[in-house]
């Protein structure tokens, strides 16, 4: 518990009795690369507030390597090594890129020192090689004002990287940005994830698959909703309900089975109507508690059967026999109901090593579906 | 890399060409003022050019809190004012053992305020004048800045403590003369009258002497590190926090050094004027000096001094020829400014004029933004363009 770079327990911050924060508990390894998601008005950016010490907390603490972080003002929270970047570019527009810079840089940041002090050789160094990193070595002596709303970003990035904090907070550092940019950027924090620890906060979901390569952490109405890789977090169902607007009627194993089926059934590239049909009804009547639940349930399970997922992962979701059997008995008659062609089978055969079901329950399972067809 | 170093030679040369232009241009400024100016000048008019001179420090001081730091300060005749009184207090001081200055007489005062003591020591008068305003302008700034009152707040609260300061001095007869003031010109120093020519003299050189030593005091304060980092508080204070600065103390610094500028400047200005009242402490007052600096260009140290100078040597002008409707003109030269030159005089012959200038001169005119046309890293990268074809 006392090694994680940082700590949040039981956090509440209420604004006018509006809890933007409602008893958020979150934890960070050193090294890690976070990303953060959720809904506008999640409370990501508070989340970052509170961190950097711009608000405080009602309840709850948050611990920075073991330190409490209540009554601590930003600048010593920034000196601390915790670096933010905000949403919109935030850079001093009528100082040269170098400047910029070099004024983060700065190891000593008392006012008499700054004064009085000639920057370090050192210094210098540093800064020449953050402008390099960020890709801005043509423009080191124009004014920030002068540079393009990217690279405004990236230069906010190099500036974050010249305070070497060991925490790095990067709030939607893809705002606003072409499609080329956005790449940058996110390569360009790639690159910083391998040596420092980051919390990246992000709206735009195809940034997100570019950079999370860790755990994914989902906010909702001010609390962690769940955390999880990626691919775990785009199945859930709580998070689909959240983006989607709908809650999903079925639990997170009949999530899994859906998911299942649809891969097998996209085994071929080709969903055919007869496979939709022998998917919907099995699973309606399945999981349908009465009649009219039913009909409504094939248009939702519908929208769950876009995606084609490595059954590796989710296969293995599945414990007990009864319900490992089931996903064998729904796969073969989804294979079935149209004719067998060879990618089907490949995948079928690697469902049923994954499956590991002995040879009797499989033959006989099949042996039930065929008798089914031949009818 | 040795391209890199060829430019980064190329560069130390033009900074030092530029180096001694400005070490020339300042000298034989100094010259024409200290020297020429007293020739050919008679007694009254180089009296008034002085005074002109001090007001013009003032206006440093307010360029380094405003234009450089983003603090619109409307206070500023506080610290004016207070160096003037420290000054004014010790020549009123120069009687024989056991004489009370003149006023204290008046309202029946038989012994010498506690604080008129110190006042007797010359040295500690000299410390005084700049420090006392110092001081004053670290509390009030220290408060200020420490409750992160910024803006219009903070130049509402200068002047609500200029009032405060103008009604103490205002009202308090049987300690400082209140609204009469004091007198300084028929005071003695070292022996000699304050208004006699050759003090009058010295002092005006002094004045210039003082306007060339504040103006690198501030180009030190606003150069380097220390300067970049005022703008930056000025463009985004937060930010600034983020990076792991506290610009309380920054703040309160250059508010300091702000305050002491303007003691310095009220005191050569009280002795080139002959008397000190709590008038210098009055809300127009104030304001105008930060009209001064507004003429010449924010953020630019010698605008301060050019707008400073012109706005006073038109006054005068015009107030003369025009007795009746000058007032109309000034207001007119600030509407001008406001609207048309909202960088200033010298903010405009940097970002209009001068162009316009080389270009009938025949140079070439700079296309895109200066520092990437003229940077010699893109013109070599054209050159190969141009050769290529």
């Amino acid at each position: 518990m006392s090694n994680n770079i940082l700590e949040i327990q039981d956090l509440t911050v209420s604004f006018d009795g509006f809890k933007a924060l409602d008893n958020l508990n979150f934890s960070m390894r050193p090294g890690e690369m976070r990303v953060i998601i959720g809904p506008n008005g999640a409370g990501k950016t508070t989340f970052l507030d509170v961190i950097t010490g711009k608000v405080q907390p009602t309840q709850g603490r948050v611990l920075f390597n073991g330190k409490n972080l209540r009554n601590t003002p930003e600048f010593k929270i920034a000196r601390m090594g915790i670096g933010r970047k905000f949403q919109t570019p935030r850079v001093y527009l009528n100082l040269t890129v170098r400047d910029n810079l070099d004024l983060v840089c700065n190891r000593n940041k008392n006012v008499f020192s700054t004064l009085f002090n000639k920057p370090k050789k050192d210094d210098q160094r540093t800064v020449g090689g953050l402008l390099e990193t960020v890709g801005l070595t043509a423009k080191a002596n124009a004014k920030a004002a002068l540079l393009s709303h990217g690279e405004k970003q990236r230069l906010e990035i190099g500036m974050l990287v010249a305070q070497s904090p060991e925490l790095l907070l990067v709030d939607e550092p893809a705002a606003g940005l072409t499609d080329e940019e956005t790449e940058n950027v996110g390569s360009l924090l790639l690159a910083l994830a391998e040596s420092h620890t980051i919390i990246a906060i992000e709206h735009d979901m195809e940034f997100v698959k570019q950079i999370a390569t860790e755990k994914v952490t989902v906010l909702h109405q001010g609390s962690v909703l769940c955390d999880g890789s990626m691919d775990e977090i785009q199945n859930d169902p709580r998070v689909i309900e959240v983006y989607l607007g709908e809650a999903p009627s079925i639990s997170a194993e009949q999530m899994n089975m859906i998911r299942i089926c649809a891969s097998m059934a996209w085994a071929d590239n080709n969903f055919a109507p007869e496979q939709l049909e022998v998917i919907l009804t099995n699973l309606s009547q399945e999981f349908a508690s009465s009649q009219d639940h039913q009909v409504s349930l094939q248009r939702e399970l519908q929208n769950y059967l876009a995606r084609k997922i490595p059954l590796e992962q989710l296969v293995p979701k599945v414990k007990n026999a009864k319900d490992k059997e089931r996903v064998l008995r729904l796969s073969y008659e989804i294979i079935r109901s149209n004719q067998i062609n060879s990618q089907e089978i490949v995948v079928y055969q690697n469902l049923l090593r994954l499956l590991d079901l002995p040879t009797k329950v499989v033959q006989k399972i099949e042996q039930e579906i065929e008798a089914k067809y031949s009818n | 890399m040795d391209g890199n170093k060829a430019i980064a030679i190329s560069r130390n040369k033009q900074d030092r060409t530029k180096k001694l232009i400005e070490i020339g241009i300042v000298s034989s400024l100094v010259i024409i003022f200290a020297v020429i100016l007293p020739i050919i000048l008679p007694a009254f008019r180089l009296r008034l050019l002085g005074r002109f001179l001090s007001l013009a420090i003032v206006a440093l001081g307010i360029d380094l809190i405003w234009g450089y730091t983003g603090l619109l300060s409307l206070g500023h005749g506080i610290f004016f004012g207070l160096g003037g009184y420290a000054l004014a207090m010790h020549l009123k001081l120069q009687l024989p053992e056991g004489q009370l200055p003149d006023f204290f007489n008046l309202y029946g005062v038989k012994e010498l305020p506690w604080f008129w003591q110190p006042f007797n020591s010359f040295p500690f008068t000299l410390i005084a004048l700049f420090l006392i305003p110092g001081i004053v302008a670290a509390l009030l700034g220290y408060l200020v800045f420490r409750n992160r009152i910024k803006g219009v707040y903070f130049s509402i609260i200068t002047q609500a403590a200029l009032l405060v300061f103008f009604n103490f001095f205002n009202g308090q007869q049987k300690l400082i003369n209140g609204t009469n003031g004091l007198k300084t010109d028929t005071e003695k120093i070292f022996d000699i009258f304050v208004g006699s020519s050759g003090i009058q003299r010295s002092v005006y050189i002094v004045t210039v002497i003082a306007v060339v030593l504040i103006f690198y005091l501030c180009k030190w304060l606003t150069s380097g590190r220390f300067g970049r980092l005022l703008l930056a508080i000025r463009d985004d204070e937060t930010r600034v926090r983020f990076s792991g600065y506290d610009p309380t103390g920054y703040k309160v610094l250059v508010f300091a050094v702000s305050g002491a500028i303007a003691g310095l400047a009220g005191a050569l200005y009280t002795v080139q004027t002959g008397i000190i009242t709590p008038s210098v402490m009055n809300v127009a007052f104030s304001i105008e000096m930060v009209i001064w600096v507004a003429v010449g260009g924010r953020g630019t140290l010698i605008g301060a001094i050019i707008g400073t100078l012109i706005v006073r040597l038109a006054q005068t002008f015009l107030s003369e020829r025009f007795p009746e409707v000058w007032l109309f003109f000034q207001g007119a030269l600030f509407l001008i400014v406001v609207t048309v030159l909202p960088e200033g005089l010298v903010g405009w012959w940097r970002e209009f004029a001068w162009q316009k200038v080389r270009s009938l001169f025949g140079k070439k005119q700079v296309v895109t933004y200066p520092s990437i046309d003229q940077d010699l890293a893109v013109q070599r990268e054209k050159q190969q363009f141009e050769d290529a074809d």
